[in-house]
C-alpha cells in the first residue's frame, strides 16, 4: 500500500469552553490515499469542519497523530505547517475569503509567488488556473464585480496554485445556488479526475453523492464509512 | 510535474511583497488612510514644531551674542545685565583688562536715560508725545556691537563735537537720517533740576542687536553719555564687553578676568547661554517637552487605534491567508509596513505644515515685550530634524506591536469557524 | 534696552548682588548683643538653603567681595509672593527696614545715593482715583512715572502673548483631535455596515436611521468630555505638584475653571457628534445594495 497523504491516528480535538470543554473530535482514525476523493457529511456541529481543519495542518490536535505523507505534523514549528500549507494542501472555504483589493488574476498568483515561483512560470500557471476553471475573461475583475459560484471558482484556483497533492473544500457550495453548486461540484469532479486527493465537507446529499468514499460523522466521531 | 521553485524568495523581494501588500490594505480604505495620514501631520507639525521650540530660543539667543563680537561679559554682579549695580572705577578697570594678554579688545557699556527734546520731525500723531531714549556711551576707538546700516560709525578718534549714532526704529519715526540733529536732555537719577539738553549730530544708523521693535536706542562717546547728566555717576559702566583673542579662547579669557578681578563677576557667552536656558528661557523648555510628549503619544495612539481596528474587522482574510500558507512573520510584517507608511506619509506632510506653524507660533511669541526684535523662538537645526525622525520612527514601531500581536497569535481554525457562524 | 531697570527693586538688587556671609556670629564672640541688631526677614528658600534659623545672627554685604558687610538678626521669615515672571528662579531674599537699606547700599561718595529709591508704593483713599492721581503726579513731577497697579504693562502684555500661544497650540492640537475622532468614527460606522443594511431593508429611513446616530453621538460626546474634564481635574493635581516641587513654588499652573470646562464642552460635544453624524451620513449616502452585499 501506498504512504498516504494524510493520516489521522486517534486524533482528538478538546476546544476549552467557558461552560465546559467540548469535544469536537473523538478519536478519528483516519488515511485518505493520493488521488482519493472523500466526503465528509454529518449534522451540524459534529465536527466536519474541525477535521478538516487538523487534516489540512491548519488546526493542532489535542491528542492522536496526524501524518503528513508520513511525516508527523504535530511536531512541526508553525513555519514549517504553513509551508505544508502553500506548497501540499489547497483550501477551498464556504465563504471564499479572497482578498478583495486584488483582481482574480492576482487572488490566484498570490501563492504561488509567496513559494518563490518565478514570474513566467506564474504567469503561466495562472493563466492556465483560470482558463481550467473556466474565468479568463475575468482575469482583471475584483471579487466585488464577480458572481458567488465565480468567486468560488477562482478560490478553487488559487486553492491549486501550487500544484497541491491534497484538496480540502469546507462546504464549497455552502453560500451557492443549485446550479451554480453544481458546477463547482464538477469542478471537483474534474480535479479528481487529474489525480488530485479531494476531501469535501458538506451538509448536501447531492455533493456528498460525487464522492467515492462517505465518512459519517457524528458527535465528533466517525459513525459510519461507505462506498457509494 | 512540480514546477514549484524549491529555493525560498529572496528576502528583498519578500519585504517588496509585503510593502506592497501593506499598500494595498492602506488604499482600500482611502477615506480612512487619508484622515490616519492627516491626523499624523496635524500631531506630526506640533511635535516637529515643539523641537525647533526646545532648542530655539538658546540658538537664537547665541548667535545675537556671536553677532555682538564679543565673547566675555564683565559686571559688577551676577544680575542679569543692566539690572544690577554698576561697575565702579569703570576706566580703571577697562584698562586694567585691556592689558591682559588673552584679551584682544574691552569695551566699556554705559547707559544713561535721556529724552528728545526737539528732533528732525516731529512723531506722527495728534499727542505726540517726545520719547524717552536709552544712550548707550561707548569706546568709539574699540570694535563696536552695533553694526551700521547707514552713515558712519562714530569717529574713532577725540571729538569734540557731540555726534550720535541712532537705531533704525527712531530713525524712522522721526525722519532721522545721517546729517540730521537730535537735542536730548539727559533724566538724572540724583539732579532734581533739568540739565541743560545737548545738540547731538546724527553720524548714522545703526542695528542694535539687542533692541526690540520699540526699543529707542542711541549711541555717543563715553564722555558725552557723562556729561548728559553733569557727570552724575561718573567713571561707572553697567558692563564691560570683552573679546578673547582666538588662540586663547573665551573660557581662558574669563579666567584671567577673575584672577585680576575677584570683586567682579565674569560670565561667558556660553555661561550666558546656560543661565539664560535654566532660567529665564524654563518655561519654554518646560512647555516644548510636555507638548512634545503629548503629541508623540496622541500619534502613536490614532495610528495603534486604527491599526487594530482595522486588523480586527479583517480577521477572516488574515485567517484565510494563514491556511493558503503565509506565514505568521510575512503577515505581521505587512501590518508593521501598514504602520510606517501611513506615519511616514503624515510625518512627511507635517514638516511644511510644521514650518508654517512654527512661523505663525513664533510671530505670536516675538510680540513679548521687550524681547530683541531678531530673536526667534523656533530656529531649524538638522538635529531636530534626526531626532523627529527617529521619534516618529519608534512611534510608527510601537503602534504596530499591539496589532502585529494579534495577527501573530490568531488562531486560523476558531477564526474560520466564527467567520462561518458569523 | 532689552531689560528695564525699573523693574528691579532695590531689595532684589542686593540679592542678587550681595556675597551672603552667612557667618553665625559664634555664642560668646558677637561685639554686639543679637537683641540690638537690625532684624531682617530671610524668605524661606533662602533660609532653608543656608540651614539658617530665626535668631541666627548673619552680615550682609552689597559688594561682591563683601566690603562693608554688616551684622542684621534674622527676625522672621516668609513665603515671597509668588510671581510667574521669575517662577524659575530661586527665590532668595531679605527684606529690610529701608533706613538699613539705605545705609548698607549708599554710595559714600555720592550724597544723593542715600536718598534714592526705586519705587514708592501709594495707598489712595479713594483707589478708583488711581488714574487720575497717577497722571497727575507724572504732570507734577518730570522724570517720575507713575503707573496705578492695574493698568496694563508689560507683565499683563507678556501673559496675553502666552494666552494667544496656547490658544494656537490648542487650535492645532483640537484640529488633530478632530481628525482622530473622524476616523475613529469613520471604522466603527464601517463595521455597523450590515447592521445598516438589514434596518434600511426593513424599511428604516435615512433620517430615522440618522437620529438614532446623532442620539448615539451625543451621549459618546458627551459621556467623553465628561471623562476628558475628570481626567483634566486629576492631572491638573499632578501638574502643579510636581511644577511646584520641581521650582519651590507656590503658584498654581494649571487651574480648571468654570470657563475651561465650557468652553471645553462647547468645543468636544459638537466634534463627537458632528465626527458621528458625518461618518454616519457617508455609509447612509450609499446604495442599499451595495451596504449589504460583501
Amino acid at each position: 500500500m501506498s504512504t498516504p497523504i494524510v493520516e489521522a491516528r486517534n486524533v482528538s480535538r478538546v476546544f476549552p469552553m467557558a461552560a465546559g470543554p467540548i469535544a469536537a473530535l473523538r478519536n478519528v482514525t483516519l488515511r485518505i490515499e493520493p488521488g482519493e476523493y472523500m466526503g465528509v457529511v454529518g449534522p451540524s456541529g459534529c465536527g466536519k469542519s474541525t477535521l478538516l481543519h487538523v487534516l489540512g495542518c491548519v488546526d493542532v490536535p489535542t491528542g492522536g497523530d496526524v501524518l503528513f505523507q508520513g511525516r508527523d505534523v504535530g511536531a512541526l514549528p508553525d513555519a514549517e505547517r504553513s509551508r505544508l500549507r502553500l506548497r501540499e494542501i489547497g483550501f477551498v472555504f464556504q465563504r471564499f475569503f479572497l482578498l478583495p483589493m486584488l483582481t482574480a488574476w492576482e487572488n490566484v498568483e498570490l501563492p504561488q509567488a509567496e513559494a518563490g515561483v518565478s514570474r513566467a512560470e506564474r504567469r503561466e500557471r495562472t493563466k492556465e488556473l483560470l482558463a481550467y476553471v473556466g474565468l479568463s475573461a475575468r482575469a482583471g475583475h475584483r471579487p466585488s464585480e464577480l458572481s458567488g459560484g465565480e468567486m468560488q471558482r477562482v478560490a478553487i484556483a488559487r486553492a491549486l496554485a501550487n500544484r497541491p497533492r491534497l484538496l480540502l473544500a469546507d462546504e464549497p457550495t455552502g453560500e451557492l445556488d443549485q446550479a451554480t453548486g453544481d458546477q463547482i461540484v464538477g469542478l471537483l469532479d474534474r480535479l479528481h479526475a487529474d489525480g488530485t486527493a479531494v476531501v469535501v465537507v458538506t451538509h448536501d446529499p447531492a455533493v456528498a453523492s460525487r464522492a467515492r468514499r462517505i465518512i459519517r460523522m457524528r458527535d465528533g466521531g466517525i459513525e459510519e464509512e461507505s462506498i457509494p | 510535474m512540480n514546477l514549484l521553485n524549491s529555493c525560498a524568495p529572496v528576502e528583498s523581494i519578500q519585504v517588496l511583497r509585503s510593502l506592497r501588500f501593506a499598500w494595498l490594505s492602506i488604499v482600500r480604505q482611502p477615506a480612512r488612510a487619508c484622515l490616519a495620514i492627516l491626523g499624523v501631520a496635524a500631531v506630526g507639525a506640533l511635535l516637529f514644531d515643539m523641537l525647533l521650540l526646545s532648542r530655539g530660543l538658546v540658538l537664537s539667543f547665541r548667535d545675537l551674542l556671536d553677532r555682538s563680537g564679543f565673547d566675555v561679559r564683565v559686571l559688577a554682579t551676577d544680575a542679569p545685565p543692566f539690572t544690577g549695580p554698576r561697575i565702579a572705577d569703570a576706566t580703571a578697570v577697562t584698562s586694567s583688562l585691556a592689558a591682559l594678554p588673552e584679551l584682544e579688545a574691552v569695551l566699556q557699556i554705559r547707559v544713561r536715560d535721556a529724552q528728545i527734546v526737539e528732533a528732525a520731525a516731529e512723531p506722527a500723531g495728534p499727542r505726540a508725545r517726545l520719547d524717552r531714549v536709552d544712550f548707550i556711551g561707548a569706546d568709539p576707538q574699540v570694535r563696536s556691537m552695533w553694526t551700521i546700516v547707514q552713515g558712519e560709525d562714530l569717529p574713532d578718534r577725540p571729538e569734540s563735537a557731540p555726534v550720535l549714532i541712532v537705531n533704525e526704529h527712531l530713525a524712522r519715526k522721526y525722519g532721522i537720517t545721517p546729517g540730521s540733529e537730535l537735542l536730548l536732555r539727559g533724566r538724572c537719577e540724583s539732579l532734581s533740576e533739568a540739565v541743560p539738553a545737548v545738540r547731538f549730530r546724527i553720524v548714522g544708523i545703526a542695528d542694535f542687536p539687542f533692541d526690540s521693535t520699540t526699543a529707542r536706542t542711541v549711541a555717543g562717546t563715553l564722555s558725552w553719555a557723562e556729561r548728559l547728566c553733569a557727570g552724575e555717576g561718573q567713571d561707572r559702566a553697567e558692563m564691560l564687553l570683552v573679546r578673547s583673542k582666538p588662540e586663547v579662547g573665551a573660557f581662558t579669557a574669563a579666567a584671567a578676568i577673575r584672577a585680576a578681578h575677584p570683586d567682579l563677576h565674569v560670565v561667558t557667552n556660553d555661561e550666558l547661554i546656560e543661565r539664560f536656558s535654566r532660567v529665564e528661557f524654563s518655561y519654554f523648555r518646560q512647555i516644548s517637552a510636555v507638548l512634545a510628549t503629548v503629541t508623540l503619544f496622541f500619534g502613536f495612539l490614532l495610528i495603534a487605534v486604527l491599526l487594530t481596528v482595522s486588523v480586527n474587522q479583517r480577521l477572516g482574510e488574515i485567517a484565510a491567508l494563514r491556511a493558503l500558507g503565509l506565514s505568521r512573520s510575512r503577515v505581521s510584517a505587512g501590518v508593521l509596513w501598514e504602520s510606517v507608511m501611513l506615519v511616514g506619509a503624515g510625518g512627511l506632510l507635517a514638516l511644511p505644515l510644521g514650518a508654517a506653524l512654527s512661523v505663525w507660533l513664533d510671530a505670536i511669541l516675538r510680540t513679548l515685550p521687550g524681547l530683541p526684535a531678531d530673536l526667534h523662538f523656533f530656529v531649524f537645526e538638522p538635529r531636530a530634524l534626526y531626532l523627529y525622525l527617529l521619534l516618529l520612527t519608534v512611534a510608527s514601531l510601537g503602534a504596530a506591536v499591539y496589532p502585529m500581536r494579534i495577527v501573530a497569535v490568531l488562531p486560523i481554525a476558531a477564526t474560520l469557524r466564527r467567520e462561518v457562524v458569523s | 534696552m532689552w531689560f528695564d531697570r525699573g523693574m528691579v527693586t532695590p531689595r532684589v538688587w542686593l540679592l542678587l548682588a550681595t556675597v551672603l556671609i552667612a557667618a553665625q556670629a559664634p555664642a560668646g564672640t558677637t561685639v554686639q548683643p543679637p537683641e540690638s541688631l537690625p532684624g531682617i526677614l530671610l524668605s524661606r528658600q533662602l533660609i532653608e538653603s543656608r540651614g539658617l534659623r530665626v535668631g541666627d545672627v548673619v552680615r550682609l554685604s552689597a559688594r561682591r567681595g563683601g566690603q562693608g558687610a554688616r551684622p542684621f538678626r534674622i527676625e522672621g521669615t516668609y513665603e515671597p509672593t509668588p510671581d510667574p515672571m521669575r517662577f524659575a528662579q530661586p527665590r532668595l531674599e531679605a527684606r529690610l527696614h529701608l533706613p538699613d537699606l539705605i545705609a548698607l547700599t549708599a554710595d559714600p561718595s555720592d550724597p544723593a545715593s542715600g536718598d534714592s529709591v526705586t519705587a514708592i508704593n501709594i495707598r489712595l483713599q479713594n483707589p478708583s482715583d488711581a488714574t487720575a492721581f497717577a497722571r497727575d503726579v507724572s504732570t507734577r513731577l518730570p522724570g517720575i512715572v507713575a503707573r496705578p497697579t492695574r493698568a496694563p504693562n508689560d507683565r499683563t502684555s507678556t501673559f496675553l502673548v502666552l494666552e494667544r500661544f496656547h490658544l494656537a497650540i490648542a487650535i492645532v492640537t483640537v484640529i488633530g483631535s478632530a481628525v482622530f475622532l473622524l476616523a475613529l468614527m469613520v471604522m466603527l460606522v464601517d463595521e455597523r455596515r450590515a447592521t445598516v443594511g438589514i434596518l434600511r431593508l426593513i424599511g428604516f429611513t435615512r433620517g430615522r436611521i440618522l437620529m438614532q446616530v446623532f442620539a448615539e453621538g451625543a451621549l459618546i460626546a458627551v459621556v467623553g468630555a465628561a471623562g476628558g474634564i475628570l481626567f483634566a481635574f486629576a492631572t491638573q493635581g499632578v501638574f502643579n505638584r510636581f511644577f511646584q516641587w520641581r521650582y519651590d513654588t507656590a503658584l498654581t499652573f494649571v487651574r480648571i475653571t468654570p470657563e475651561v470646562v465650557w468652553q471645553s464642552l462647547l468645543l468636544s460635544v459638537p466634534l463627537g457628534i458632528a465626527a458621528s453624524v458625518m461618518a454616519s451620513w457617508t455609509l447612509l449616502r450609499q446604495q442599499l445594495l451595495a451596504l449589504i452585499r460583501r
